[in-house]
């Protein structure tokens, strides 16, 4: 699926809390339809760098391109970009005090002006694909944490962002319900949404990516396709890391 | 017998303190008057209290990312920051008569109604309260809700009124409400500038029939009866608010 289009391209990417350096200059270029995913080890900064590609981090130094815009200038209307990149996060972030269905409605409202009819007929439509039509007026609290990550995808896709960031969507959810929103990602992954996805799932990684990125103290220490990742590791660091995770 | 002669003596007591001389209007006008000031000066208190709690819990949470942002939005969170601080501590470090009286014969010294000078004084007051309780209760929402918020596209404000703010007040309710009573209690002084509250009527119509019994019991009554109907209705509404957890 991957297009020549670069959609999301990173220069020189820095980022320091205080006096720790976590990214150390992270280059990478990621195109249209394009599925990347970031391994590595805790602490690396692969969770860092994903937070920078729509600056729920801002970044200390170097630049981050979104459809050509450099995004990293203050001058930038960052919500307009972030309206186009939707974001899953590990703790799904679910807006407990609203229903599913508000969840879902209350950013296409209020950021693209459209009917709430509109904004719900096209919110059920999209919790039918993942199958949750069903608790569309139930609250947060009443679902398992599968439903929730999929809801939360869903809430992003309402958004009808170019771009879904994965901040290690499965890690907080009991085993048994991981497969569920793998299984949404893949769907996706399918029909040519641009990913770039943090996790720990090597399985999907090996499945889906069309890319993937190996982070280690603020680097990109090795990249390629996920059979060159996997069965042929080239550094150390990577052959260590693999060796304990698989 | 000796019950009932005690009850007709304290009709007759009755008659004489409030009946006569139509004296159970100015009890009436000071009830209105203790109410107006305590509703007017808690609308006043919760608009500066989410004013004051937004700059200050922005400042504390997000201070550092702006500042390492550049550019004017720095200084002039940190110019508005100051002048709540100030604001707090001046506020919070004098007693509520001082305040009441400072308003009343130096600042407002042209207005003779003393009733909306109280609204200000105790608005003003209780604003300080409310803002730290205000923000004690964003600080306490998960930093995920807000950064869900901004990745969905909506912008500062939008996350805040939409997000942050309805939970927030969930959870202050309780607090909230503390504080509303003793506002109510507190507002008792307000003959200190003329305004015949509640307090003031029954101390005056003790003071004209020499009977004190009567007049300072039925006020010590209101008071009681207002802070219980108010803690049912806050129950009420915490039991409706509950609704979204299960």
């Amino acid at each position: 699926m991957t297009t020549d289009t670069v959609i999301i391209k990173t220069e020189n990417l820095e980022k320091a809390f205080g006096k720790i350096e976590v990214l150390k200059g992270i280059h990478t270029e990621i195109k249209k339809g394009e599925v990347v995913v970031i391994i590595g080890p805790s602490g690396s900064g692969k969770s860092t760098f994903l937070r920078t590609l729509n600056l729920l981090e801002d970044p200390t130094g170097g630049k981050v391109f979104f459809e050509g815009n450099d995004i990293t200038d203050p001058k930038v209307n960052i919500n307009l970009h972030r309206q186009k990149m939707g974001m899953v996060f590990q703790q799904f972030n679910l807006f407990p005090h609203m229903t599913v269905l508000r969840n879902m409605t209350i950013a296409p409202m209020k950021l693209k002006k459209i009917s709430k009819q509109e904004a719900e007929n096209r919110a059920l439509q999209l919790l039918e694909r993942v199958g949750l039509a069903d608790r569309a007026n139930a609250y947060p609290a009443q679902l398992s944490g599968g439903q929730k990550q999929r809801v939360a995808i869903v809430r992003a896709l309402c958004m009808q962002p170019d771009v879904m960031l994965f901040d290690e969507p499965t890690s907080a959810l009991d085993p048994e319900m991981v497969g569920e929103v793998l299984d949404v990602m893949k769907k996706l992954a399918d029909e040519g949404m641009t990913m770039v996805v943090v996790t720990h799932e090597m399985g999907f990684a090996r499945e889906v990516a069309d890319r993937v990125l190996f982070i280690d103290d603020g680097v990109i220490v090795e990249e390629g396709t996920p059979e060159a990742i996997f069965e042929h590791p080239q550094s150390p660091r990577l052959k260590d890391f693999l060796s304990k995770v698989i | 017998m000796f019950l009932v002669e005690w009850f007709r003596s304290l009709i007759d007591e009755f008659k004489f303190v409030f009946v006569n001389g139509n004296r159970y209007q100015q009890m009436i006008t000071g009830f209105v008057n203790t109410l107006k000031i305590t509703f007017g000066a808690l609308l006043i208190g919760i608009l500066i209290g989410i004013v004051v709690a937004a700059v200050r819990s922005t400042y504390d949470q997000s201070g550092k990312a702006l500042k390492n942002h550049g550019g004017i939005g720095y200084p002039i969170l940190a110019f508005f920051n100051a002048i709540c601080k100030v604001y707090l501590a001046v506020i919070r470090g004098t007693p509520v008569v001082v305040q009441l009286m400072i308003a009343y014969f130096v600042i407002f010294i042209s207005i003779k109604n003393g009733v909306p000078i109280a609204i200000f004084a105790f608005g003003i007051n209780s604003g300080a309260y409310v803002a730290e309780i205000f923000r004690g209760g964003i600080m306490s929402i998960d930093k995920g809700q807000f950064e869900a918020g901004r990745s969905l596209g909506l912008n500062y404000v939008q996350t805040m009124v939409h997000i942050i703010i309805p939970q927030m007040f969930k959870t202050v309710l309780p607090t909230l409400c503390n504080e509303f009573i003793a506002l109510l209690k507190e507002t008792s002084v307000a003959g200190y500038v003329g305004v015949v509250d509640l307090t003031k009527a029954g101390n005056a119509i003790a003071g004209r029939t020499y009977s004190y019994f009567l007049p300072l019991l039925t006020v010590a009554a209101i008071y009681l009866i207002i802070v219980l109907i108010l803690t049912n209705l806050v129950a009420r509404l915490e039991r409706r608010l509950r609704n979204s957890d299960h």
